[in-house]
């Protein structure tokens, strides 16, 4: 039983590979690192591990789906948490988590409850990097995909995050 | 998809380009009051049908439809990088969130469509109901043509907006001529016409957006 796996799973953009054939699996509940050679190929691993971008070559299964066919199951599965931080100028956490609650269409009282908890526990952590986790982990997802996350803050971001986890970071990060 | 889904995603798109609505309404308002409206004096009836129809048509067509289009534009990728990634991990499919991300430019543009009217309104040029509806109709199929230059490059991207460039000619030749040429059957099958034409255009327009939407990176 998987929840995420990677056979041969390559990420090709204007000819050139960003990602080399990869493979992996990852169980529910496993937390997983992954080291990439640079920020575009950990940025490409990340998108293809939530679904967010195709593999060029190879497959990936999030779950039971395959992102290319199912792609709206898989991220009813995945939680995709970006690198850049959420621009607090443009748009207010409390807004925020009501655009995701939104989207994931999730009671919104319920959603606002569970956002004051995650926010608690990843306490420290600035708003602008919070808040994009605590959007990620509203929808329960089975698997967490952090994309190059605060390394300073991983102990309260994995346990805030009751889920599988993959962890993409670049070379000696 | 549901409503609340869709208004989170106009509504979080509305507000990020809220400074763009001010100048475009701006934009219009002022090109509405200096517009010109007069025609030269004609005893041709249908010399001077045109000659309304292609003054008062010209600058709510034009003006309007370039403000969508450079609304639409501003969709494009980069510009609000954080409601990009959200609505693409949202579970929502291509269409649906084309749909969605479609509305904002168009009520947009409809506003500054509304501004233009108005301000042409207030200097005491109001023009008729029907030309109000053909400009609006240009404006949305413009608007949504050009949307597709947002997730294509190159090539496919020039095409994109000489599409929208050409829609809007086309949609400006129809209302003046069809309309004025139709006088026999009444003014209702060159309104049609056009509006069929522009309805045409930006269903195909919108399908062809969710598609490119909905193909992954």
């Amino acid at each position: 039983m998987h929840i995420l796996r990677f056979r041969d799973a390559t990420y090709v953009r204007d000819g050139k590979a960003i990602v080399a054939p990869a493979n992996f699996d990852l169980a529910p509940g496993e937390r997983m690192r992954r080291a990439c050679g640079n920020a575009r190929e950990a940025e490409a691993l990340a998108m293809m591990a939530a679904a967010l971008a195709r593999a060029t070559s190879g497959s990936v299964t999030i779950g039971e789906f395959d992102p290319r066919v199912q792609p709206v199951h898989c991220k009813r599965i995945a939680a995709f948490v970006p690198h850049d931080p959420l621009p607090l100028s443009q748009i207010d956490a409390d807004r925020y988590i009501a655009y995701r609650a939104a989207l994931w269409d999730i009671d919104p009282v319920a959603a606002r409850t569970r956002a004051r908890k995650l926010h608690h526990a990843l306490e420290g952590l600035h708003e602008a990097f919070a808040y994009p986790i605590v959007g990620a982990l509203l929808p329960l997802p089975q698997l967490l995909v952090l994309d190059r996350p605060q390394p300073a803050f991983m102990a309260q971001i994995l346990a805030a995050a009751d889920c599988a986890v993959l962890i993409v970071e670049t070379a000696g990060a | 998809m549901t409503l609340r889904a869709l208004r989170a995603v106009v509504g979080a798109r509305l507000r990020a380009e809220r400074r763009s609505l001010a100048f475009a309404c701006a934009g219009a308002a002022i090109v509405g009051f200096v517009q010109p409206h007069g025609i030269t004096a004609v005893t041709n009836p249908l010399t001077a049908d045109i000659a309304t129809r292609s003054v008062w048509l010209a600058g709510p067509m034009f003006f309007c439809s370039m403000l969508g289009i450079a609304i639409a534009l501003l969709q494009g990728p980069g510009r609000h990088a954080f409601l990009d990634t959200t609505e693409r991990s949202a579970p929502l499919f291509g269409r649906e969130l084309a749909r969605a991300k479609a509305l904002a430019p168009v009520l947009y543009a409809a506003i500054a469509t509304l501004v233009y009217w108005a301000a042409q309104f207030l200097s005491g040029f109001a023009a008729p109901p029907a030309f109000f509806l053909l400009a609006l109709a240009c404006v949305f199929a413009s608007t949504l043509v050009a949307l597709n230059a947002t997730v294509t490059t190159g090539l496919a991207r020039v095409l994109a907006l000489l599409g929208a460039t050409a829609t809007i000619v086309v949609a400006y030749v129809l209302a003046v001529y069809a309309d004025a040429y139709s006088t026999k059957s009444g003014d209702a099958v060159g309104v049609a016409t056009e509006l069929i034409v522009c309805a045409g255009i930006g269903f195909v327009a919108l399908r062809q957006y969710g598609e490119l939407l909905a193909r992954l990176r």
